[in-house]
């Protein structure tokens, strides 16, 4: 049977054919209806509709010290923003010359707002003058789109630059933008290096949102729904540092003509109390605008100030490495500590010459370490051997980053028998390479932060804590002080080896004769080893790693200066000085009767342990 | 060969499906620009390449064949909708996809092509007669199934497609009035209980009277207005256990301007857009409702919206004018195949087509409440664009096929 046998079907096929044109004709009468009778309606209400939504920034979180002083504080700064879609491109060169930047410039940041969204606002410059400002409200009638906000901008408020360890913010790159996700826009503000980078997303906030309703003019004609549905922005969480300004200030100033960096760290849990990497530069040049030249001068520089040679630089240790040496031997009992030999000044191996800077005589291991003496160490390392001292040396942490929470750092290199077959080929050295090494120079490659915790462990005997700056993160909604756990691991060596290790690093400073005199802190028993470390680039790096006091220390501290000759004579000052700072709360070698006074480092330092276990309550009285 | 080609190809269906899919990617384009979400169009893109090529392998299938699987079909994609509600991937509180690497695959888009065969199929058998309760039994069957399946899923709008497929084709078929009025009364009492005791009534009175007039039988006239009046009743009881957002949905279908920032937001900023669209529209890419983004996922359930704004009356009338002709060609052609199956089928596909426009240019238009249904070629939907140029494939094979017993 055909379908067409169906009398109906053409019945059928007219009530189909209506019910399909009837409903067609509905819509398009509801369509009429919507479109041209109430057409001026909808299109008044989809222009009242244009709900702009203004990014309120938060205000970035604070920095304070261990003794609870601001030393990163916020100000209030202008910022010049464009909504590519109500932007008329014929303003271009007007806005430029407002701003003084030129039209190139305003037409690369419309265009770059225009590819992530025309309706959100780019902006165009950060931190204007007043005198741009008040410009700018005078046309703002001509210049549909453009508008202002508050931000905050970071504000020093210490003498210390601290630059490398605090870092800068910066306007996100494309590439951030994609990586840091989620709450950011082009054209935001991120931190780019040191603290402000590691702990960007306590530091930061959260963005909040103010809803206005605008006309197709791109004027606001009101808050939408009365605010009802804004979004405050959040404040950053606070930083509660491990380091104190009044060290850092006047570490500063002994480097002011100086290349080289100094750390001082607290051994007790490995705190960093000062950092310095010199030349440094003005953390207030990123905090607003920052010029290209400026830039391209710091980025040109060839002293490199934008480099964190504390945590960055590969150096030759010297002498200073020379305590690995004694606790390999002395751990794996090659030699005993009463091992002498007579150092004549020079040491020959096959047809090479090692030199030493003195004849030192008869010494043994207590009088090698005090007096710096080569000749003993060249021939202590051909008994150790490279596998057993570079199994010391990474036990001390050399050769791998040491974890520290300010974003980057380098590893170092310690040569091992397999790098060592991999660098020259299994064949292509030979014990011939030893002395050198056993002496802190050669291939051997260590950062000063690891020297640091090199002094750190050989102060406390032992524990190696994971170096931080950042004690804790001061929560903005509860005012508690969330406190940031760092692991810790213990060196354990036979209590005689530390004896003497420590017994001379004791007499380097604290004995005549000893390479660290200059070191000597009055009224303070301290610990420590010069190095004098050869290098390709002029005359040596000098430097000095120690501890104070004596015992249970306060502080451990290295110090080094690039290119200037012996540790003893240009670090240890420098070191002993930011002790006596640290342990007194001021110089005392100026003063006169020191005898009579007992160190006040006891006193002061307790009182600081008090203000930051306060902080618990309540962030300590600044704002 | 071209009076080859003119005999054999239905280039009406043709060329205004492929009007409809460039439409349709304009459209996607425009409302995914500012959105971030600029992959979409490329996406679509894509699909409608493989689309077309599905389209002509479906007009040259041989007719046979189309009609030998059309049961394989139909029950291998039942077993694909009970295991995608085991092992589916729920997004945003329905289970209804599959993921197959990169992209996710809906079942019960292509179910909707499978229910109109095997139902096609059942109903060209020469010993069926809607008119006898055991035949319309099984043919309510074939229909249910999948129905109460994706139910459970669980996809209203989808579910509705195919009750909406379901009548046309029972009418084409030869049910008498009073078995079309059996499953539309219900139906009509239920929707009207949700908007109140009144409506409710009158619907009641109506639909009694009729039920009344074309009985044939008093007892099953009975069955039937109690029938009614039951699932009226206990629509309110079953929208009380529905769950919130369910419940939102219909109440701001019923009023959008209670809560326009909440569920009525869609409606209200749909015809916002469509409205200030005007006569000629605001012009590609400048339609500042589309462009800000107001409509969430527009180019999904509203792109009908992103037509009415940046095109204006115009343009909205020409789109509609476009579907239309692909309704009425669809209907012609269930009239002029001379097999019954293909008749059933062609009737069929047309009225999926015709379910999807009505439902979704209503909801848009703010007449109809908002069920997530798709405009055919136009909302963005790997699978049911793939879905919609296999239906359209299937028609013009039978149009090619037509005058085949």
């Amino acid at each position: 049977m055909s379908i067409q046998d169906d009398i109906n079907i053409y019945g059928k096929r007219r009530v189909l054919y209506a019910i399909i044109t009837l409903t067609i004709f509905l819509y398009l009468g509801r369509l009429y209806q919507l479109q041209y009778i109430y057409a001026d309606e909808y299109g008044k209400k989809s222009e009242e509709n244009s709900i702009r939504t203004i990014p309120k920034e938060p205000i970035r979180g604070y920095v304070y010290d261990r003794r609870g002083r601001l030393v990163v504080d916020n100000r209030p700064a202008f910022t010049v923003s464009i909504m590519p879609f109500e932007f008329d491109k014929r303003n271009t060169d007007l806005l430029a010359s407002i701003l003084q930047v030129e039209p190139a410039y305003v037409r690369e940041r419309v265009k770059k707002g225009e590819q992530y969204n025309r309706f959100v606002p780019a902006k165009v410059k950060r931190d204007i003058d007043f005198k741009i400002l008040s410009a700018l409200e005078e046309y703002r009638d001509q210049l549909p789109g453009v508008d202002y906000q508050i931000e905050s901008k970071r504000y020093y408020t210490t003498p210390a630059r601290a630059s490398h360890i605090l870092g800068y913010t910066k306007e996100i790159s494309e590439t951030q933008l994609k990586s840091l996700g989620e709450g950011y826009t082009q054209g935001d503000v991120a931190g780019a290096t040191g603290l402000e980078a590691q702990y960007e997303s306590a530091l930061r906030g959260q963005k909040g949102a103010e809803f206005s309703t605008v006309n197709v003019r791109g004027q606001v004609v009101g808050r939408f729904d009365n605010g009802k549905h804004d979004v405050p922005s959040v404040e950053g969480d606070d930083l509660l540092l491990t380091m104190d300004f009044s060290l850092q200030t006047l570490a500063e100033s002994l480097f002011a003509d100086k290349r080289g960096a100094l750390i001082a760290i607290d051994p007790q849990n490995g705190g960093i109390l000062a950092m310095l990497s010199k030349p440094d530069y003005d953390l207030s040049l990123f905090s607003g605008v920052t010029p290209a030249e400026i830039w391209h001068s710091l980025n040109t520089d060839e002293a490199h100030p934008l480099f964190n040679r504390a945590t960055l630089t590969r150096y030759p240790p010297g002498s200073t490495f020379k305590m690995i040496l004694a606790a390999a031997a002395l751990e794996n009992k090659i030699v005993s500590p009463s091992w002498r030999i007579t150092c004549g000044g020079s040491f020959r191996m096959g047809n090479k010459i090692f030199k030493d800077e003195h004849v030192h005589g008869s010494v043994d291991m207590v009088d090698a370490i005090k007096r710096s003496c080569n000749v003993y160490f060249y021939q202590l390392m051909l008994k150790v051997g490279l596998d057993s001292w570079s199994e010391y040396g990474s036990k001390f942490g050399f050769g791998k980053p040491t974890g520290v929470d300010i974003y980057e750092e380098n590893p170092g290199l310690l040569p091992t028998t397999e790098w060592m077959n991999k660098r020259y080929g299994e064949n292509g050295w030979t014990r011939g390479f030893l002395p050198s090494l056993g002496i802190g120079q050669g291939e051997l490659g260590v950062t000063p932060l690891q020297m640091a915790l090199y002094a750190m462990a050989l102060g406390n005997k032992g524990h190696y804590y994971r170096p931080h700056a950042v004690q804790g993160i001061i929560r903005k909604a509860t005012h508690d002080t969330v406190k940031i756990a760092h692991d810790q691991r213990t060196i354990s060596l036979k209590e005689d080896t530390w004896r003497v290790i420590r017994e001379g690093m004791r007499g380097v400073v604290q004995e005549p004769g000893g390479t660290g005199g200059l070191a000597r802190v009055k009224g303070v028993e301290s610990g420590g080893k010069t190095g004098t470390a050869q290098n390709p680039h002029g005359k040596s790096h000098a430097w000095y790693i120690g501890f104070a006091p004596f015992e249970n220390p306060k502080i451990a501290i290295v110090a080094m200066v690039e290119n200037v000759g012996y540790g003893g004579s240009f670090a240890a000052p420098i070191a002993g000085m930011c002790i006596e700072q640290y342990l007194y709360g001021r110089l005392i070698r100026f003063d006169k009767d020191v005898q009579a006074k007992s160190p006040i480092a006891q006193s002061s330092l307790t009182k600081e342990k008090n203000i930051t276990s306060s902080s618990q309550a309540k962030t300590p009285g600044v704002h | 060969m071209t009076s080859y080609f003119r005999e054999h190809i239905d280039f009406t269906t043709g060329l205004t499906t492929l009007a409809l899919v460039v439409v349709g990617l304009i459209s996607i384009y425009s409302a995914t620009f500012d959105a971030h979400a600029s992959d979409v169009s490329v996406k679509q893109l894509m699909f409608a390449g493989i689309g077309l090529l599905i389209l002509v392998v479906m007009t040259f299938l041989p007719f046979k064949l189309l009609q030998f699987i059309s049961y394989p079909s139909y029950f291998l994609s039942i077993l694909l909708l009970v295991s995608v509600l085991i092992l589916g991937k729920t997004v945003s509180g329905s289970t209804s996809w599959f993921n197959l690497g990169a992209f996710r695959l809906q079942p019960s888009e292509f179910t909707k092509i499978t229910t109109a065969l095997a139902l096609a199929t059942y109903l060209s058998r020469t010993d069926v007669n809607l008119q006898r309760f055991n035949n319309l039994a099984v043919a309510t069957g074939i229909v249910l199934l999948p129905t109460a399946l994706i139910m459970m899923q669980p996809d209203t709008g989808t579910a509705m497609i195919y009750a909406g497929m379901f009548v046309p084709v029972l009418y084409w078929g030869g049910a008498t009035k009073f078995t079309l009025l059996s499953v539309v009364a219900p139906v009509a009492a239920a929707v009207a209980a949700l908007f109140g005791i009144t409506p409710f009534f009158i619907t009641v009175i109506v639909m009694g009277l009729l039920i009344y007039i074309t009985k044939e039988n008093r007892i099953l006239a009975a069955v039937v207005f109690s029938a009614t009046v039951l699932v009226g009743i206990s629509v309110q009881f079953i929208y009380e256990g529905l769950k919130p957002y369910q419940q939102k949905r219909i109440a701001t279908f019923l009023d959008p301007n209670a809560d326009p920032l909440g569920a009525g937001y869609n409606v209200l900023q749909s015809k916002v857009a469509i409205g200030s669209g005007g006569l000629l529209g605001k012009g590609l890419l400048h339609g500042s409702q589309t462009q800000l983004n107001f409509i969430p996922e527009q180019w999904t359930d509203f792109i009908f919206c992103v037509i009415g704004e940046e095109f204006g009356f115009i343009g909205a009338a020409v789109v509609l004018g476009l579907f239309v002709t692909l309704l009425l060609r669809g209907v012609r052609l269930g009239s002029i195949v001379k097999n019954k199956y293909g008749s059933t089928l062609a009737i069929a596909i047309t009225a999926i087509f015709a379910v999807h426009v009505f439902m979704n240019v209503g909801m848009s238009v703010g007449l109809l409440p908002v069920v997530g249904v798709p405009l055919p070629f136009l909302s963005y939907g790997g699978s049911a664009l793939l879905t919609n140029m296999v239906m359209i494939g299937i028609l013009m094979n039978l149009y090619s096929n037509r005058k085949e017993y």
